[in-house]
């Protein structure tokens, strides 16, 4: 539904999107995510169009953005990082203009108007001026203007920047609803909405793209994995890290520091290694302090990458 | 045709809601009325000559600040992002807010027809050179707003943009000026000829001169030219 081939943005002597490529299927709810200033805004304005890239093609919803723009600006709906809103205008006028500009019948202006309100939670809202809106509410008024016109595209810049806690948790329902029959391409630097709505993710910095990847393919690649700590007593604490690691189901042991003359290890296994290890302690009448499960995040997952390309 | 007509609506209802029409309003008709009462006091003859030249001289200053907002303000709210992802051809966005500024300046104009009906009272104006003025006022409104928003493409700070919008219509006031000072017989010529004041002339005579209606054409036509060339251009940076 969108590609993204060797796209390059250069201002001046600064190369602000370096050769990015990425594919996204019909369906699909991409997350980009990266730090402030890596290039993800500035590669959404090329996929709409909004500034032409340098270098490199992008074809979205079967358009080349590059030959057809205006193909392509009927097929995408786009919630730029700031809400497009006209301050002086009301709710209603706003998204009447918007129905119109699209190219919305008029006889179905009305109906879509409301229905879309509805969808945002903005019911009842039409006579509001939007220069007296919260953010909150801008940022739902510039979603309704995106999805107005049923668009298969949706790429939405920072959809929740500025939301509280309970709109935030909102707008991903909303956004993962969309995406039932869309194709939604969204930015953001909160990674923990990326974890919950998005099936895969780009990351992106310094204009490069680092990782491109499933969720949990992301925290693989962060050279992680799922890790267990565990901290045994008994016998000859330096003989535990051996004993353990001589296990079958135990891939790698890593001994941390002791603790009160605990033996604390990392141990890196393919599937759970925790039944063996009781087992093993039973047999050996060792005293086990704990044992855990540690799922890196795809924050620790973003750093680790980050931090391997500095 | 649809889309510049939903722009041309979306512009004016931002004149009406906002304050800026108003004020417009009430500047425009203060000094027309000023213009008027000197015009007859000081010619006393019963005409609206004085009145209409000098209103072209003020749409000079005034007209940029009315158009400054379009594409700079545009720009600095995020709106003109929209503008450029929806399916809005460049010609209906640039029609569309053209339009819109003529609707407000024949409001501007209309709120005048106030002097011709004092005269009216008073004398018997020759509605004939009425008409044809203002025909050539609103000629002149035109195309100073599409110098203003040629104007108002080049920056992105509205008072900025307000005011390369007078500098770039002060050399055709002041061309008239200045044909007076030089020598030669065809650049005295030239300049006479820049001057809007020369265009608009023959208006106020009752003539609809058709080489003053080709200067008013081109001069709106290249300045809409500009504007495109200006906002397509800047894309690229």
């Amino acid at each position: 539904m969108i590609s993204a081939q060797q796209l390059t943005k250069r201002f001046g002597t600064l190369t602000a999107v370096d050769r990015v490529s990425f594919e996204v299927e019909r369906g699909e709810i991409l997350g980009f995510i990266g730090p402030n200033g890596a290039g993800k805004t500035t590669t959404m304005r090329m996929l709409t169009g909004f500034i032409p890239a340098t270098e490199g093609t992008a074809i979205v919803a079967g358009h080349d953005v590059f030959e057809a723009p205006m193909a392509v600006r009927r097929s995408v709906g786009y919630l730029p990082e700031t809400p497009p809103l006209y301050r002086e205008l009301t709710i209603g006028d706003y998204l009447r203009f918007v129905a119109e500009i699209r190219g919305i019948d008029a006889r179905d202006r009305t109906r879509r108007i409301g229905q879309v309100m509805e969808q945002v939670g903005l019911s009842g809202w039409e006579k509001r001026i939007l220069g007296s809106l919260s953010k909150g509410y801008r940022q739902r008024v510039g979603l309704a203007q995106a999805i107005i016109h049923d668009p298969p595209v949706l790429i939405l810049d920072e959809p929740t920047s500025g939301l509280d806690p309970a709109q935030v948790a909102g707008m991903r329902d909303f956004v993962r609803r969309l995406a039932e029959d869309r194709t939604v391409i969204l930015s953001t630097h909160i990674l923990p909405e990326v974890e919950l709505i998005c099936g895969r993710a780009v990351l992106i910095a310094q204009g490069r793209v680092l990782a491109d990847d499933t969720i949990d393919g992301l925290r693989r690649h962060a050279g992680g994995g799922i890790r267990y700590r565990i901290e045994l007593k008994g016998g000859d604490p330096s003989a535990i890290p051996a004993r353990v690691g001589a296990l079958a189901e135990v891939e790698q042991v890593t001994p941390l520091e002791p603790d009160q003359g605990f033996a604390v290890l990392d141990v890196r296994a393919p599937a759970d290694p925790r039944t063996a290890v009781a087992r093993l302690a039973t047999e050996q009448g060792w005293t086990i302090r704990a044992m855990e499960r540690h799922v890196p995040s795809l924050e620790e997952a973003f750093l680790a990458i980050i931090g391997a390309e500095r | 045709m649809q889309v510049a007509w939903a722009i041309f609506k979306k512009e004016l209802r931002i004149y009406f809601v906002s304050p800026l029409a108003y004020v417009f309003l009430g500047v425009f008709l203060f000094l027309a009325g000023l213009f008027f009462y000197l015009g007859i006091t000081m010619t006393g003859e019963a005409s609206l000559r004085v009145m209409l030249g000098n209103l072209g001289v003020s749409l000079l200053f005034l007209l940029p600040l009315l158009t400054m907002r379009h594409f700079a303000e545009e720009r600095r709210s995020g709106t003109y992002e929209l503008m450029m992802t929806a399916p809005v051809p460049l010609w209906a966005l640039l029609l569309g807010k053209w339009a819109a500024s003529l609707v407000l300046c024949l409001v501007l104009l209309a709120g005048t027809l106030l002097f011709p009906a004092i005269l009216a009272y008073y004398g018997d104006p020759d509605w004939g050179i009425v008409a044809t003025s203002y025909l050539g006022l609103l000629l002149l409104c035109g195309a100073f707003v599409s110098a203003g928003l040629f104007s108002s493409s080049l920056s992105d700070e509205p008072v900025a943009a307000g005011l390369i919008g007078v500098i770039i219509l002060l050399p055709f006031w002041i061309a008239g000026t200045a044909s007076e000072l030089v020598e030669a017989d065809w650049l005295r010529s030239t300049f006479r000829h820049l001057s809007f004041l020369t265009q608009i002339e023959p208006f106020t005579r009752g003539v609809i001169d058709t080489g003053a209606l080709a200067w008013f054409a081109l001069f709106t036509f290249a300045f809409l030219f500009l504007t495109w060339r200006s906002v397509e251009s800047r894309r690229w940076r």
